[in-house]
């Protein structure tokens, strides 16, 4: 009786069990497909730097990019970010780790079998060959020929707006034209992954702006995923569903751009995004996203990291939630004013270091001079406290 | 990495390919002569040549001939492409200096040497006819006249490049910043091109003490190493002493090679960024212009004058003591004796210049574009065809393959050279002519390839090209300029070298630029002269025909408006 007894339970508890491992693999299928389309896990670049010295590139880089999802690769030279695009298409090798494409591990493909197109910053354009040949390129090596070639590419010029263009010699193009070959040229060929290496850097600010407004709006239509890399934080934030800020061949954050400006991960984080004032402080109590930290003898309630302990802290106040007065909480002496129209930018000493401020509402407000004794104060919420 | 790119069978098969060549070709003859005078039979040789104070002047003899070469060559060379590049003169002047300047490219060297003989030399039409004197032309003097005339192309070519590639924005900075047109040219125009002038000299450095059609024709008793070289293996038969003195000759040559990279390397400004820059504001100043021009005229008329007497003595029964026209010079180079000659260079040069070419690009590609350990290594092996003198090879393929080369028992290559060598010594001269002009391929393949965007060929493969796709469809034809030059400078190389296949000709394998030489050994200068202006001729054909079929533009240059 007892025995029975039992094995029932055994049964129950192995099926149970049985029944969560299968829920689980579902689960993870579905993760698979419908969310992880390219995934970086653990990659690691590693090569000899002339002076033979062993140089990371790229650290155990881990990174989920859903389907039609605009993913940018923000950070300053040197960061890795170039690298890791180049392992993604395919010219880079990495020393360790795999690159899962639509759950297949493809990083030691060659890229000519990746499926995937490149927009170089130098555009990259064939010089011997038309704007018409130049998009047909990719389309040719995919054995299409005749009206269906034709249509093809009198769409992918349509989609850059440069119909008619088809006979002109790259050398005939102004650097904006250049570059929407460049990208009816990757398009053309529908990749799974639509990369681009900086490929506005190349052009002026204005032509900068519309174009990336144009290759954002195309992207969506398209929903094509596509990996983006800058160092211009603009184009970033205006560009990307998810933004991954790189330093030092390590992902130092991962998320979207509002994300990254208001809950930076880290001091880098908040400095490179946008400027960051940081105000020492002691976080008295943490109280999951929300802290109370003392700073300079002023009890605040800020958002803070979740991780965040009470003890010594950095407060991230950024230049645009400081106001400036005659009345506020701390001190501070004007050091410099630029006056750039729409708003004016202080650097104050406080605190025995310059704070940065940005006042976005000079029309209504006094303009302070060099030297103005002032008062201010800054927006709580709008702070972030980390360690 | 190379593991990894190694996945691509056209990279891996090219590379073997290229070592294979390299390997045989090349370092298995040098290898060969190299072991055969550190051997004990070498010794006393040595002691010979290096202790004898008449050898020891040879020595001293063969760096100055090299020097003075060197220097004038470049000199000329220099002006030639300054004129081109930079001075303001009519458009036909430039064309008309450009293509004398070419003549002694396509021309076997001591082609030069026999009118200069005739015109200048004791009974010269001009020194003796017309002047009235007996000047000794043989020697240290006429060797440099000829000489330079010769080789001053290499360098004209080679500096007009470099001339063009300059970005005049460091000229207009230079202006810019206050200094006059001669300050800007001797502190930012001349410092910039110093690479390629060192390089233009080390060229012609090599190239003169190289050169042996020149010394046996017009050096007199000015005996260089090239010219006792030839007496050892043509007179003595004694291939060790050859190969002793071929050491002996190799190490200048090399010492100036790796000073000159050493150097070189470092020095080298020369910013090729492959955008469209603005151009050059030619020079105007006549204190500058006029003496360049009366240079410029006064060489070009020179040349034009030794050619000509060429073409002339070709139609003459003997020049300057017979000059009535007659046709059987060329009757005997095309139909009699010399029919054999004509038809086995011509063959072997069309063979030798397609493998050259290709060879070239091919190698340029693993050397720019490769990620491999050694492709140094590749680079320097190849470029030694050209940079060891020819006479050399001549002799290290005498000694490498003159048996069968057999690698335990079972026979790899069949013997070469000699007789009852393979197709009578053919194939031995075919691999010099190869060897002798890949790297000339070589190097114009990577000075093209290194103004091609490693991007462009990235966004070939990224849509989905393979290595050959890429290669066919976009690098091929971006560099097709180059690709020509280097069938030119192989045809017209193959054609009028004779340095290395002196050695190398059999009863059954005739080699024009040796009929030359004997005809000339003999006196005997319209067959000569008529020799050289076939050879000429087929050479001027084939351009036109290279040209014609392969195209000398990419079809990316901009339009000229």
């Amino acid at each position: 009786m007892q025995g029975a007894k039992r094995k029932v339970f055994v049964d129950f508890v192995l099926q149970l069990n049985f029944l969560l491992c299968t829920l689980n693999f579902a689960l993870k299928i579905t993760k698979n497909i419908m969310s992880d389309y390219l995934s970086l896990e653990n990659v690691t670049k590693r090569f000899q730097s002339p002076e033979g010295k062993d140089v990371t590139a790229v650290d155990s880089a881990n990174l989920d990019i859903a389907k039609g999802e605009f993913v940018t690769l923000l950070g300053p030279s040197g960061c890795g970010k170039t690298t890791t695009l180049r392992m993604i298409a395919g010219f880079e090798f990495p020393t360790e780790g795999r690159i899962v494409l639509e759950g297949k591990d493809i990083a030691m493909l060659p890229p000519n079998k990746r499926e995937m197109a490149m927009v170089f910053q130098s555009y990259a354009l064939f010089p011997h060959l038309s704007v018409y040949e130049n998009i047909a390129y990719g389309l040719r090596l995919r054995k299409m020929s005749g009206a269906t070639l034709d249509k093809t590419v009198q769409d992918a010029m349509d989609v850059v707006n440069l119909k008619g263009m088809g006979k002109r010699r790259p050398a005939q193009l102004s650097g904006g034209q250049q570059q929407r070959v460049a990208l009816a040229r990757a398009l053309a060929i529908k990749p799974k992954v639509l990369l681009f290496d900086e490929p506005l850097s190349n052009l002026d600010a204005k032509l900068r702006v519309s174009l990336r407004v144009e290759i954002r709006q195309l992207q969506k239509r398209l929903g094509i995923t596509s990996i983006y890399v800058t160092h211009d934080q603009s184009e970033a934030m205006s560009l990307s569903d998810r933004i991954v800020v790189m330093s030092a061949g390590k992902i130092m954050q991962v998320a979207e751009p509002r994300e990254i400006y208001l809950h930076p991960n880290n001091p880098f984080v908040a400095d490179f995004i946008g400027q960051a004032n940081f105000l020492d402080g002691v976080a008295n109590s943490v109280n999951g996203e929300m802290a109370e930290v003392n700073v300079q003898g002023q009890v605040v309630n800020v958002p803070c990291q979740v991780a965040l302990k009470p003890g010594p802290c950095k407060l991230v106040v950024r230049p645009e939630t400081i106001k400036l007065g005659t009345e506020g909480t701390f001190a501070g002496r004007v050091k410099t004013v630029s006056y750039m129209g729409s708003t004016v930018e202080y650097a104050l000493e406080s605190m025995g270091k310059i704070i940065n401020v940005v006042d976005h509402d000079a029309t209504w407000q006094r303009v302070f001079n060099e030297e103005d004794d002032v008062r201010w104060t800054f927006r709580a919420d709008r702070s972030y406290a980390m360690s | 990495m190379l593991k990894r790119r190694a996945a691509d069978p056209v990279f891996i098969f090219g590379f073997i390919l290229s070592v294979a060549f390299v390997g045989i070709a090349i370092l298995y003859p040098l290898g060969k002569m190299l072991s055969t005078v550190v051997s004990v039979e070498a010794i006393p040789y040595f002691e010979r040549f290096l202790l004898r104070p008449t050898f020891q002047l040879i020595i001293a003899r063969t760096v100055i001939l090299g020097l003075v070469v060197g220097a004038c060559g470049t000199l000329v060379g220099f002006v030639f492409a300054f004129f081109q590049a930079r001075v303001a003169a009519p458009g036909w002047l430039k064309k008309m200096a450009h293509w004398m300047a070419l003549i002694p490219v396509v021309s076997p060297p001591f082609a030069v040497a026999i009118a200069v003989i005739v015109l200048f030399g004791r009974s010269g039409m001009i020194s003796y006819k017309l002047l009235n004197l007996r000047p000794n032309i043989y020697g240290l003097s006429g060797l440099t006249l000829v000489m330079t005339l010769s080789f001053f192309p290499a360098a004209y070519l080679n500096l007009l490049g470099l001339m063009r590639a300059l970005d005049p924005s460091h000229e207009e900075a230079s202006a810019n910043l206050g200094a006059s047109k001669l300050r800007t040219f001797m502190r930012v125009t001349l410092p910039m091109l110093a690479p390629g002038i060192a390089s233009s000299f080390l060229l012609l450095f090599v190239e003169a003490i190289a050169d042996l059609g020149n010394p046996i024709t017009i050096g007199g008793d000015f005996d260089v190493l090239a010219s006792r070289l030839f007496i050892a293996i043509t007179g003595e038969y004694d291939l060790i002493a050859g190969a002793v003195l071929s050491v002996i000759l190799l190490v200048p040559g090399l010492i100036v090679y790796l000073v000159q990279k050493y150097w070189a390397d470092r020095a080298s400004v020369v910013s090729v960024t492959g955008k469209p820059v603005g151009q050059h504001q030619p020079v105007r100043d006549w204190r500058v212009r006029v003496p360049i021009l009366v240079f410029i005229s006064f060489c070009t008329f020179l040349i034009a004058l030794i050619y000509l007497t060429i073409l002339f003595g070709a139609f003459t029964n003997l020049i300057g003591i017979d000059n009535s026209l007659t046709l059987k010079n060329f009757d005997y180079v095309l139909n009699g004796v010399g029919q054999d000659a004509f038809s086995d260079t011509t063959i072997l040069a069309s063979l030798a210049t397609p493998i050259a070419g290709f060879l070239g690009m091919l190698i340029a590609f693993l050397v720019v574009r490769g990620k491999f350990v050694g492709r140094g290594a590749l680079d320097f092996g190849t470029m030694l065809g050209l940079a060891v003198p020819g006479t050399i090879f001549g002799i290290g393929y005498l000694l490498a393959f003159n048996n069968p080369v057999t690698i335990a028992g079972i026979t790899v290559l069949p013997k070469l050279t000699g007789g009852r060598a393979v197709f009578g010594g053919a194939l031995a001269i075919l691999l010099v002519y190869v060897i002798r002009s890949t790297p000339a391929a070589l190097r114009s393949g990577v000075g093209a390839l290194q103004q091609i965007d490693p991007a462009i060929e990235e966004a070939s493969t990224s849509l989905g090209g393979d290595a050959f796709t890429t290669m066919r469809r976009v690098t091929l034809p971006l560099i097709r300029p180059a690709f020509l030059s280097g069938l030119i400078y192989a045809f017209s190389r193959s054609m009028t070298t004779i340095s290395a296949v002196i050695f190398l000709t059999t009863p059954e394998i005739k080699i024009m630029t040796q009929q030359i030489y004997n005809e000339t050994d003999t006196s005997r200068f319209g067959n000569a002269f008529a020799y050289v202006v076939v050879l000429i001729s087929i050479v001027l054909v084939a351009i036109a025909i290279l040209s014609l079929v392969v195209g000398t533009r990419t079809g990316a240059e901009r339009e000229r408006k």
